[in-house]
């Protein structure tokens, strides 16, 4: 928890669903999935490697995505990790959680007397 | 998640740790490539790239740290990492390490041995069905220990109208001559149950079945049954597996063995483990004369309590049908007077009967004291060890948590070093205890008491569950209570300033205080313990060489057994006084005689007496001990004769003589002159020995000092000797030989004259009366030994503890010391300034100590009895002997600082 604190602007707890989303849009490896994280969110996150490795053992672990050394596109060796289908139904259930969640709090924050 | 995948790529993480780092090491170098890679593209330079990358991507020994942290599997392997490391440290300092482990295993393995010897006399429950149900019947009379027997009819009547158990049950002892089924004849302790006895208690047979109410019905002897146990089935029957339904012969009774005890079951009583059990109605058939018939039997009773009834319910109903008892027992003892302050009790029996319970418990707990203040010793000496290690390691730590370590990892690395420490001592802790608490049941059993049973006592102490447990708890708990301080230490160092400062400033004043603290608790516990040993050494020593009324030394006592002789009394009579002039003859004998009972043996006889001119309440009678002793018994003994004379051969054919004793004087005769006086022995002998006919009028011939009769702790009672040959139904066969040597250097001469005197009568016993002393006060001795042992452990540790911290101050302190030297002081002021350190130390530990003993001395007496408690010495020589050892302590450091050289402690 704490290495993914250290991760700046990351709301706690959603690194693991951030990876696992990246992926399912393609296979990647470690460095791959740090630059595109940055890119879809213009930069808003950085996650470093001493937070990205950690998390990508555990979600390997727990079997959500699984690694395989391939040869990347300028022709060296790279560990590319894929979902697993046991990802893909994770991914689909915190993705759902997490909008009914953030639904519910954006609901909450633009709440005015008047609704109620 | 699903918690399988997690747990089984946790195991293959474990299993594949190399492949595992390979690759994660390729990882990074693959991430730290294509970083830089980016980074030229955008149009770095490759050297300002590469540096950029790098700072982006930290240090990868951390990356790869937390990588690892991501695991729970990485938690064992970091453990096994602390305990690797820990292992490591310790070895390299195999001094300390050595020390600390052997005054842990001490610590340990003593607590330990006594614990497992209360566990098996004290705390073990019965083998049986809910043995916390149990109660056990006691009772008690003023002045004696309590005792669980009664008789036969006492049972019944209690059995036949109780409200309060579900079952009672009874138990006899027995011994048993066992022949048949291929056996050699040989006699064994055994037990006689009543019918319920097996089913109350809940036992299951290992073979066959266990005595039921069937077999307590037999009235024919061609019925009988009985019920062998594990251990004699295994060792006497080689576990015969077809031995239920064959025959063996008890006591020329044909019995059938109809099952096996199983193997944990050892009877009611630790210690005592009946080979046999018979039915309580076989009694009146296999035992002549039978006590069952009249009702006699001793027995004991256990009881189990219904569900819902307390022990004090069952108490006040006991005490109502005990009126039967009572009753019956002032008929038959004629007085009343000596049955009314008898009481019944009725006591938790889960552990079975109280009888070791009761005569060790005292003992077991005042050692129990003695080895937990031993382990505290030992804990603080150990604790203040690490402390000054640790202050020594300070730069390390400091270094440790600047390279990443976190301060977590460290303080489990501190509380590693302990508890790796603490389970050595226990380990090697274990194995001492067994041998020693064997070495202490042997002691104990060599006792006065063991050695006058007929019944052989085995106490088996194996470490059970709840040993190992207790051992594993103290081991951890120890090293909590000596690992704690480190580790906050490790826990709150300061890494920059103790990287920087070598030493001195690293030093924190509240560590210094906090080692201190520990040297002066160590002392303060080392006299308590000093001075309990002190304490039960006085007593030990009072109790040895108090005045008995006769010389002990150079005393042998010789008991000879003449009931398979073949000789009738009348005949022995006349051989035992030529054998008397025999031994006489031996050199380095100065005088032999016998008597009927050897005194402070635990065993006696008495009767009432009415003494002539003396009127006395039926009430105020007291049994009255006697002794039958032969001519030159109280010269032998070295007992004075104050008036009148001693016992003669002659005395046979003229008329009844007795010897009496001060204190009998005093109370018949007060300040009347005794000799002539005459007395009678009137009502039952309470001993199984029969003495005198009743109403035989004896003439008192003499009056000898007060000599201890049953026991050492006893005043000297009022006592009658009779001559031993005068009493045609008493033969007195124990021989007593004053020796002008060693008591030892005439035995073969006193085998070869009796062999030669008396072919068919063996020597059943040869002992001295220092022996005889020594095996009455054991539990004493125990105590006595093993507190001073313990003391002067306690003290040595005290001692070390003390060294190390004035060595370690002396060497933090050379540099001030050299400033002192070169400013012109001389070296006997130094020495003194340590000195004088030292001593404030103990001071302040003796400040605290001393009260802490006089409060424990007193709580000692308390259970304790006749304990000196108010004697000053043990305490002034405990705290004596601690200034002493601490100027010993403090000699090499005062002495190392006396000889500092300035120049070179100011370079320094």
């Amino acid at each position: 928890m704490s290495a993914e604190q250290k991760s700046s602007g990351l709301v706690p707890g959603t690194l693991h669903m951030l990876i696992l989303k990246t992926l399912a849009l393609e296979p990647m490896h470690g460095y791959g999935i740090g630059v595109r994280l940055g890119q879809i969110s213009k930069g808003v996150f950085q996650v470093n490697a001493g937070s990205l490795f950690p998390a990508l053992r555990r979600l390997e672990r727990d079997g959500l995505i699984a690694g395989e050394w391939q040869v990347t596109e300028n022709n060296r060796r790279g560990k590319y990790y894929a979902l697993t289908a046991q990802g893909r139904a994770t991914l689909k259930r915190e993705t759902k959680d997490w909008e009914q969640q953030t639904t519910a709090i954006a609901r909450i924050l633009s709440a005015s007397l008047g609704e109620l | 998640m699903p918690l399988l995948t997690r747990v089984v790529g946790g195991i293959v993480g474990l299993l594949r740790r190399t492949r595992q780092e390979q690759e994660l090491d390729a990882e990074l170098q693959q991430f730290l490539d294509m970083a830089i890679e980016d980074k030229v593209r955008a149009g770095m330079s490759r050297e300002a790239a590469t540096r950029a990358a790098r700072m982006e991507l930290g240090s990868a020994a951390a990356v790869k740290d937390g990588v690892r942290d991501a695991g729970w599997e990485n938690v064992l392997e970091t453990t096994w990492q602390d305990v690797r490391y820990a292992a490591r440290t310790l070895r390299r300092s195999p001094g300390f390490t050595a020390v600390a482990v052997v005054s842990l295993a001490l610590g340990i393995g003593a607590n330990t041995a006594i614990f497992s010897l209360i566990n098996t006399l004290m705390l073990r429950s019965l083998p049986v069905s809910h043995p916390e149900q149990l109660v056990e019947l006691l009772s008690a009379s003023p002045g004696e220990p309590r005792t669980h027997f009664f008789w036969w009819r006492h049972y019944e009547h209690f059995r036949d109208r109780n409200q309060s158990f579900s079952d009672l049950l009874a138990v006899a002892r027995g011994r048993f001559q066992v022949g048949g089924a291929g056996l050699e004849p040989e006699t064994i302790d055994g037990e006689y149950v009543a019918g319920n006895f097996f089913t109350a208690l809940g036992v299951r047979p290992a073979l066959g079945r266990l005595i039921d109410a069937r077999d307590d019905q037999v009235d024919s002897a061609s019925a009988a049954s009985t019920v062998v146990s594990w251990s004699y089935w295994t060792n006497r029957l080689n576990a015969d597996p077809a031995i239920v339904g064959k025959v063996m012969v008890v006591n020329d009774v044909p019995a059938t063995v109809v099952g096996v005890a199983p193997r944990d079951f050892f009877g009611l009583q630790v210690g005592m483990s009946p080979s046999m059990w018979m039915p309580a109605a076989m009694e009146p058939m296999i035992q002549r004369p039978s006590r069952r018939m009249d009702g006699t039997l001793t027995v004991g009773m256990l009881g189990r309590l219904k569900p819902g009834v307390t022990i004090e319910a069952a108490l006040a109903e006991m005490r109502v049908l005990d009126r039967y008892r009572l009753e019956d027992m002032a008929k038959t003892r004629q007085s009343a007077a000596t049955v009314r302050n008898i009481t019944i009790d009725v006591e938790p029996a889960a552990a079975g009967f109280a009888a070791l319970r009761d005569r060790f418990a005292t003992s077991l707990l005042v050692l129990m004291a003695v080895v937990a203040l031993l382990l505290l010793i030992a804990c603080t000496n150990v604790a203040s060890m690490l402390l000054a290690r640790g202050a020594a390691r300070q730069h390390e730590m400091a270094l440790r948590v600047s390279l990443g370590a976190g301060r977590v990892r460290l303080v489990r690395q501190v509380l590693t070093e302990s508890l790796l420490l603490s389970a050595m001592g226990g380990l090697i802790g274990v194995a001492l205890a067994s041998v020693g608490a064997e070495t202490l049941v042997r002691i104990i059993l060599s006792g006065r008491e063991f050695l006058r049973l007929q019944q052989r006592i085995e106490i088996q102490v194996q470490p059970d569950l709840q040993v190992l447990l207790f051992t594993a708890t103290v081991a951890v708990l120890t090293a909590v209570l000596f690992g704690a301080a480190p580790a906050w230490h490790a826990l709150t160092s300061a890494p920059a300033s103790s990287l920087r400062a070598h030493g001195a400033a690293g030093e924190t004043r509240s560590r210094r205080l906090f080692g201190k603290g520990l040297v002066v608790a160590q002392v303060a516990l080392s006299v308590v313990l000093l001075s309990a040993a002190g304490l039960f050494v006085h007593h030990l020593s009072n109790l040895r060489n108090q005045d008995f009324g006769f010389e002990r030394t150079s005393l042998l006592l010789v008991t000879l057994d003449p009931s398979k002789s073949g000789y009738p009394r009348e005949q022995l009579f006349s051989l035992y006084q030529n054998l008397l002039g025999r031994l006489e003859g031996i050199s380095g004998v100065r005088s032999v005689t016998l008597s009927g009972v050897t005194p402070i043996s635990g065993a006696g006889a008495s009767r009432f007496i009415k003494v002539e001119g003396f009127e006395e309440a039926a009430e105020a009678r007291r049994y009255v001990p006697l002794n039958w002793v032969g001519p030159r018994y109280f010269e032998t003994f070295g007992t004075p004769l104050l008036a009148g004379r001693e016992f003669a051969f002659a005395d046979r054919s003229g008329p009844s003589v007795a010897i009496v004793n001060q204190a009998m004087t005093r109370y018949y005769f007060g300040d009347r002159n005794p000799i002539g006086g005459r007395f009678q022995l009137v009502g039952p002998s309470n001993s199984g020995i029969t003495g005198a006919p009743p109403d035989q009028v004896y003439e008192i011939v003499g009056v000898v000092g007060d000599a201890k009769y049953l026991d050492l702790r006893e005043v000297p009672p009022r006592t009658i000797y009779l001559n031993a040959f005068q009493e045609p139904r008493m033969l007195a066969s124990r021989f007593a030989l004053r020796t002008t040597g060693r008591p030892g250097a005439v035995t073969g001469d006193v085998r070869r004259i009796v062999r030669e005197e008396l072919k068919t009568v063996p020597v059943a016993d040869m002992t001295t009366m220092d022996d005889l002393v020594d095996a009455s006060v054991v539990a004493e001795r125990v105590i006595a030994t093993l507190s001073s042992f313990f003391g002067v452990l306690g003290a040595s540790l005290a001692a070390l503890g003390l060294y190390g911290l004035l060595a370690y101050t002396v060497t933090r302190r050379t540099n001030e010391i050299g400033i002192r030297i070169a400013l012109g002081a001389a070296e006997s002021d130094i020495a003194r300034m340590v000195l004088r350190g030292a001593l404030g130390l103990v001071c302040a530990g003796l400040v605290i100590g001393v009260p802490v003993a006089l409060l424990s001395r007193r709580a000692a007496s308390r259970v304790v009895t006749d304990l000196p408690a108010d004697s000053v010495w043990p305490l002034v020589l405990a705290t004596a002997a601690m200034l002493a050892i601490a100027l010993v302590a403090a000699y090499v450091p005062a002495r190392r600082a006396a000889r500092v050289e300035p120049v070179e402690a100011l370079r320094q």
